[in-house]
């Protein structure tokens, strides 16, 4: 299948004031301005195909929110080019946003201070949407989304999470066949981040829509994404699946055991380092961590020689695996 | 028909925002009563029993009571909302949509208009029956001229607010430029007083510039100061030179705008 997104060599440079601080500068600044060009984006080059979830990792300023505006048309880039839905997104006008939902997890559109009913009636109309067409789409997002008891109230009385569910709908309206999310769970409590990445599925799985998201949360990508594209200082450092990414940047597992039998209470820590490294120890439980193809071998070991009530062995946790891999600079080299 | 569907909703969306605020209604009508009311007063005293430059107390009460009325009909805030549409990123969602921002604002200006100005035609029409120096003649002809004239001057007004509005993509003081726009045309559009009462350089330069058909030309076809077709034409014809001159400039300032904008926050 040809690819629904693609973006080649994609680069936004942005310029910046920059003064000095305190009065001097302020003066300086008025008198001779100066600026510096910052490279939000580099030549970051991807393809995404139709029913794809993709996730874009990254701290804060990596430029994963700057490459989203641009494929959704809100930004020009500074040279590269993009393709989304078939148009140029910058220049594809009112055919190509018909194409596409954005999801801002921070600016949203509903109005204020009415209920979302009203935003969504808007969007019928700036969407053009059939009446029949919009009854039975609001019907599904309702009861997907689980909308009925805050259909009247007004926005500005509704959850954080409530308010994001009805931002979602209001987006979806017009059945788009891309969703660029940018994150779509921000400061939402557990369980509305839940319903947010079931809703996201079951949408994509009903109308085979491609969905491309920015997130903080480890939970969002490893729930929804079926491949990551890992972005740090405005350059894409990885492009691939998930586990794979982890597998490449720990060389490490983790064993974690539960202690048990009469004996448990010898065992100590000095006993656990001859495994591994112990990563923590709380009779009964502890964690090793333990070369990645050493894992089998060394599990039978402590299967042997320590009273073991339970063992499993793990992938180190998907934040430190992510932590580590931006603090090592992880450089992608032609895949 | 899709676009009256999407005006249909848009006007009725900004009608339903203002219900919830029935005292910021009053407010701004507060506002836009309150400015030719002064005006007039003080004109109302100067001019005692005498005439100041052909004006006598009657004259200024149906000058003033047209400024309230057109002023209303013309006045465009387009450039504090856009500035805070681009310097807040309210803008990004609009630019989404596939539908220009600039639709939500002049659908915005239509509900803002017809219901202020709707209210002033009956406090007009009061005073009217209790007054007669404030009454109009009956001139079905001069008044569909003026509506005319009307209509150019809010769209031109229109595109002078939101062209000010656009430089928010380039300074943050893109609202101080409109306010020293609104100081201007006080003197220049006529608002504080008749255009022919200014020392006649002044009134020249607001002739030759936008100022006067931005409101003193329209309030003058109103009360009748401004007649005989030459003298209309002239006008009309200098409304639609400016208004070409200001949707030039919006489609210059536009298309390098949206090149410039940083699309701040989320």
């Amino acid at each position: 299948m040809a690819p629904v997104v693609t973006a080649e060599r994609l680069t936004k440079t942005f310029r910046v004031k920059v003064r000095d601080p305190g009065m001097k500068g302020a003066v300086q600044a008025l008198v001779r301005p100066r600026n510096r060009d910052v490279q939000a984006v580099r030549d970051v080059t991807f393809a995404i195909e139709p029913g794809e979830i993709v996730a874009f990792l990254g701290p804060n300023g990596a430029g994963k929110t700057t490459t989203l505006k641009m494929l959704t048309g809100l930004l020009y880039p500074t040279s590269g080019r993009a393709e989304v839905a078939g148009f140029t997104p910058w220049t594809g006008g009112p055919e190509c946003k018909r194409r596409l939902a954005l999801v801002l997890g921070n600016r949203q559109q509903l109005v204020w201070d009415l209920p979302p009913e009203e935003t969504f009636l808007l969007n019928r109309a700036i969407y053009d949407i059939g009446e029949a067409e919009y009854r039975e789409r609001l019907a599904e997002l309702v009861g997907l989304l689980e909308l009925t008891e805050v259909l009247e109230k007004p926005v500005r009385q509704l959850s954080l999470g409530e308010r994001m569910k009805c931002e979602l709908a209001a987006s979806l309206l017009h059945r788009p066949p891309l969703l660029f999310l940018d994150e779509p769970t921000l400061g939402l409590d557990v369980t509305a981040q839940e319903a947010i990445r079931r809703f996201l599925i079951q949408y994509r799985d009903r109308h085979g829509a491609t969905v491309l998201l920015t997130s903080h949360y480890m939970q969002d990508v490893t729930a929804l994404a079926s491949r990551v594209l890992m972005i740090n200082r405005g350059r894409l450092l990885y492009d691939g699946a998930l586990g794979a990414l982890v597998a490449r940047i720990t060389r490490m597992k983790r064993i974690e055991l539960v202690l048990g039998g009469g004996d448990g209470g010898r065992v100590d820590a000095e006993t656990l380092a001859a495994f591994g490294e112990v990563k923590s120890f709380r009779f009964p439980n502890a964690v090793l961590e333990v070369p990645r193809d050493e894992a089998p071998a060394t599990s039978a070991r402590i299967l042997a020689a320590l009273p073991v009530a339970d063992l499993s062995i793990e992938d180190p946790p998907i934040e430190e695996v992510i932590r580590r891999a931006f603090a090592q600079g992880l450089e992608e080299e032609g895949t | 028909m899709s676009w009256t569907r999407r005006y249909g909703a848009l006007i009725r969306n900004a009608w339903l925002i203002d219900l919830q605020y029935r005292a910021s209604i009053v407010l701004w009508m507060l506002w836009g009563v309150t400015e030719p009311t002064i005006a007039l007063g003080i004109w109302w005293a100067i001019a005692g029993d005498g005439r100041i430059g052909g004006y006598a107390r009657a004259d200024f009460a149906r000058y003033f009571f047209a400024v309230m009325l057109v002023n209303q009909l013309t006045i465009a805030w387009d450039s504090w909302y856009l500035d805070r549409w681009i310097r807040e990123g309210e803008l990004n969602f609009r630019l989404a949509r596939p539908l220009h921002p600039a639709h939500e604002a002049v659908a915005d200006n239509i509900a803002y208009k017809a219901r202020t100005a709707s209210v002033i035609l009956v406090v007009w029409l009061i005073a009217a029956a209790a007054w007669p120096a404030v009454r109009l003649p009956l001139a079905p002809g001069r008044w569909a001229v003026t509506a005319v004239a009307v209509l150019l001057a809010a769209a031109m007004r229109f595109f002078i607010s939101f062209t000010t509005g656009l430089l928010a993509f380039w300074t943050t003081r893109a609202t101080a430029i409109m306010e020293l726009h609104a100081g201007v045309s006080l003197f220049l559009a006529g608002r504080i007083a008749p255009l022919s009462l200014l020392p006649p350089a002044v009134a020249g330069v607001a002739g030759v510039l936008w100022f006067r058909y931005m409101l003193a030309f329209p309030v003058e076809l109103l009360t009748g100061a401004v007649y005989g077709s030459d003298a209309v034409l002239r006008g009309l014809a200098g409304q639609i030179v400016w208004l070409g001159v200001w949707i030039a400039a919006y489609r210059v300032v536009w298309t390098r705008g949206i090149r410039k904008y940083g699309a701040v926050g989320g």
